[in-house]
């Protein structure tokens, strides 16, 4: 009998020790703020539709069992990433947990009320294919109050910064202040842009290209391309951001960390050159010929087979060619010499253009 | 059916008939009315089914709408069927384990017509929308403290049996009973969130606390308790490994519990709450892979018993579909995997293996057991039981993979940024397997309370009742 109470007292105890951690810890743990973006159900005049009672029409037909309402980082097209202190006075709450449709976290305003009425009662004549029920049966009061409700979801979230420099860059920390007090700069004018186009020439065209749209000749072998600097969506990089990019590098890519190599102020030049790049609208690269040629940036230009260890050399036998690397064009004469002019084959690709980086060291080698 | 009137007054005798204190009576009763509530639960499903195939199959009717339609299947089928199954097999199986008989049977009675009346009332709520909107716990009020009393009521039944026991040792089942009959009212009662009103994502933790514990403090639990009753008695063979069941047991316990968060993995909750949700739901392998160790041991060498022994063909395949759960579940629960697959019909599919596949297979056998041991009466027909057998499984197989399929299309499209519009039509294949193996699994249960109808009330003559082979269960 003894070992029974024991086994008793450890099925309430078990029990009693997840509820707790389960249950009461996050009840006193987390107690988000109302972060002003929730839905705001008094957007609406409720002489024209009645959104919270609609919220009940929404609950009363169901609706979350096939409509989500909460973002995720990976859905793209369902507007801004929902927080927690948007659901404090969602209650029942109605995140949902299938998507047979679409996500409704922000799905007013997207559509004109009278498209949601008529989706609502037919889906197909505005939807065709699409498997939601009808509603037809819903009153008119119903239906008003519930496009009314659709029409005010939305977490009302404007971003206009999606990235921001760490604390020690900005303002806020003492590190960020003495920055910005060492800072002689002034990263708005165009004698800093001017300045810093000359840096950013010999430091980061290889790579980045003399526009900045990404197409440097070293691009072309980076597995993690550089980035368009011409798209709008650099627009939102504060001053900090593009000095703490330039600065530290990219982790995970071949970006290096240029306050190793550049003075503070030098890499404050080509922060004010960088902000001039942003165009309307992104200039697309899209074929290899808009590359950044070599000869666009003067550096000594050598064919693919000396640079290669294996052919390189004088004594390359241009019957070796055909044996199995494929080099559609006939092998330019093998005794090239770097300063030739020629035109490299223009087939090749990858490492025509990164030869000429190594290509005195291999010259010299072979 | 009942005893015989005494002539002292109608009501009485009405009395009796209603609250029968007749021995097996309330298991009896139970069985009856889940497979009673079975049939309109699945038919729910089934036409819900249908209208993935053909939305505008019904129109104007809010009644047979697609998401009434759900819930009411969802409520049907485990308040209604698993439920009460499972509380007419504990009638049963708890008794014969205590060699004794059940505390009150007229209680019993008395919780059956309750329970019936919950599922009265959550028929005629359910389908007209009368919902909190909470996913699983969509009773209203009056529903939930008529649930949470009934459930109070058969664990004081339980309860008291077990202190009546003439067996000194607790087997295993007993304490999966015991344990479930603890866990499950306060899982209830907490889950349901009736009288309070939280923050909109601490609703939804106690939200997927409760729709999670559902599961793995009720359906789970009295489920495996149930398979480790049937297997050493259908097989007549003794349990592999008390020791492991334990193990097993205390596992369930621990890890299940806390699993709740992995809902909601991708929604703005807090992170160490997303953790403990993911690391219990791996851990959770280890019971399961435990209790099915014994399951199978305990099987060895008398697989071939499934040929001929349909109630225990019906408990195999449920321990085969178990593993099948128990392993999608913990890597689906992973934050890679649930990016992925989250919000998809997968997860549909997920659900109907643990509650369809598993949980209804386990039951069925139960009933297939237990009701001639009750009645004294043989199944009206085994060809019937067989043709049951396969319309389920095959019908659940098509349904596991025409939702598995539609699931991972989906998560395609989700995980590409694909519009719904454009992924929605590629489905249709699968929505329409989906129908027609709704439609066969909702025939196999027509068939099974068919024979049920056959077996108690059209054959007059009782075969000689056949004595319950008392195995020697190793206790």
């Amino acid at each position: 009998m003894h070992s029974y109470r024991l086994g008793a007292i450890g099925i309430v105890v078990t029990f009693f020790i997840i509820i707790f951690s389960t249950v009461l810890l996050p009840m006193v743990l987390f107690n988000p703020k109302d972060s002003q973006h929730g839905n705001d159900y008094t957007k609406i005049d409720k002489k024209i539709a009645n959104a919270e009672r609609g919220r009940q029409i929404y609950v009363r037909e169901g609706c979350f069992y096939c409509h989500t309402q909460f973002t995720r980082l990976q859905d793209r097209g369902y507007g801004p990433l929902v927080k927690a202190g948007d659901y404090v006075w969602e209650t029942p709450h109605q995140l949902g947990t299938a998507r047979t449709g679409p996500d409704l976290t922000n799905e007013g305003n997207r559509m004109p009320s009278e498209w949601q009425k008529t989706h609502l009662i037919n889906p197909r004549t505005v939807k065709p294919g699409s498997i939601m029920p009808s509603f037809s049966y819903l009153s008119a009061r119903d239906m008003n109050d519930l496009v009314g409700y659709l029409q005010s979801l939305g977490n009302r979230r404007e971003v206009k910064n999606f990235v921001e420099a760490p604390e020690e860059y900005r303002t806020t920390t003492e590190l960020g202040r003495a920055l910005a007090n060492r800072k002689t700069v002034d990263t708005n004018s165009s004698a800093a842009a001017n300045a810093g186009r000359g840096i950013y020439t010999q430091n980061c065209a290889v790579c980045h290209g003399l526009e900045g749209y990404g197409n440097g000749p070293n691009a072309l072998s980076l597995e993690k391309k550089p980035p368009n600097f011409s798209r709008p969506y650099y627009k939102q990089y504060s001053d900090e951001f593009w000095f703490y990019r330039t600065s530290e590098g990219v982790v995970g890519n071949r970006m290096p960390r240029w306050n190793e190599i550049l003075t503070e102020e030098q890499r404050w030049y080509v922060v004010a050159y960088l902000k001039t790049l942003q165009q309307d609208s992104e200039v697309t690269i899209n074929s290899i010929d808009q590359l950044n040629k070599i000869e666009d940036v003067h550096l000594p230009k050598l064919s693919n087979q000396q640079y290669e260890p294996h052919h390189g050399g004088h004594d390359y036998a241009p019957g070796a060619d055909s044996m199995g690397h494929g080099e559609a064009a006939p092998a330019p004469t093998p005794t090239t010499t770097p300063s030739s002019t020629k035109p490299a084959p223009s087939s090749t690709s990858g490492s025509t253009t990164t030869a000429p980086a190594h290509a005195p060291a291999n010259e010299g080698g072979h | 059916m009942g005893q015989a009137p005494n002539g002292v007054s109608k009501l009485s005798s009405a009395a009796d008939k209603l609250f029968s204190k007749k021995e097996g009576s309330a298991s009896r009763n139970f069985f009856l009315s889940a497979l009673w509530w079975s049939l309109w639960g699945m038919s729910a499903g089934m036409l819900a089914g249908l209208e993935f195939s053909a939305p505008d199959l019904v129109r104007n009717v809010p009644q047979l709408a697609f998401p009434h339609l759900r819930m009411f299947h969802v409520n049907a089928v485990t308040i209604g069927w698993l439920s009460m199954g499972y509380v007419g097999s504990m009638f049963h199986m708890v008794p014969a384990l205590c060699k004794t008989k059940l505390w009150s049977e007229r209680l019993g009675n008395m919780t059956m017509w309750a329970w019936n009346l919950v599922m009265v009332g959550a028929f005629c709520t359910l389908l007209n929308g009368n919902t909190e909107g909470r996913e699983y716990a969509e009773l209203g009020t009056i529903l939930d403290v008529m649930v949470a009393t009934a459930l109070v009521l058969v664990a004081l039944n339980i309860y008291m049996t077990i202190l009546d026991r003439r067996v000194k040792k607790l087997y295993v089942s007993l304490w999966y009973f015991l344990g479930s009959l603890f866990w499950f009212p306060l899982v209830y009662i907490i889950g349901q969130r009736t009288f309070v009103s939280l923050p909109g994502l601490n609703d939804a933790i106690i939200g997927w606390f409760y729709g999670h514990n559902i599961l793995g403090m009720w359906f789970t639990t009295v489920g495996v308790g149930m398979m480790y009753y049937l297997l050493p008695r259908l097989t007549q063979a003794p349990l592999y490994s008390h020791g492991l069941s334990m193990l097993g047991f205390w596992g369930i316990a621990l890890f299940y519990a806390p699993t709740g968060t992995h809902h909601i993995l991708q929604s703005p909750v807090p992170e160490w709450l997303k953790a403990i949700a993911v690391i219990s739901s791996i851990f959770l392998l280890v019971p399961v892979l435990t209790v099915l160790t014994n399951f199978f041991m305990t099987m060895k060498g008398r697989w071939g018993m499934v040929v001929t022994d349909m109630p225990l063909r019906f408990a195999v395949t449920s321990s085969m579909f178990y593993l099948v759960t128990c392993v999608q579940g913990p890597f689906q629960a992973t934050r890679w995997v649930n990016w992925y697959l989250h919000f998809t019909q997968w997860v549909v599919g997920h659900a109907h293996l643990a509650l369809l596949g598993t949980f209804s297979f386990i039951l069925t056998s139960s009933v297939y057991y237990s009701l001639p041991r009750i009645t004294g009466k043989e199944m009206y027909s085994q060809g019937l039981i067989r043709a049951h057998y396969w319309l389920k499984f095959l019908g659940f197989l098509l349904m596991m993979t025409s939702l598995t399929t539609a699931g991972l299309v989906q998560s395609a499209g989700w995980a590409m940024g694909i519009p719904v519009d454009q992924w929605g039509l590629t489905i249709r294949p699968y929505w329409f397997l989906r129908s027609i193996s709704g439609i066969m699994i909702v025939l196999g249960q027509f068939l099974f309370a068919y024979n049920v109808w056959k077996t108690l009330y059209q054959k007059p003559v009782p075969t000689v009742a056949p004595v319950a082979a008392k195995t020697e269960v190793k206790a």
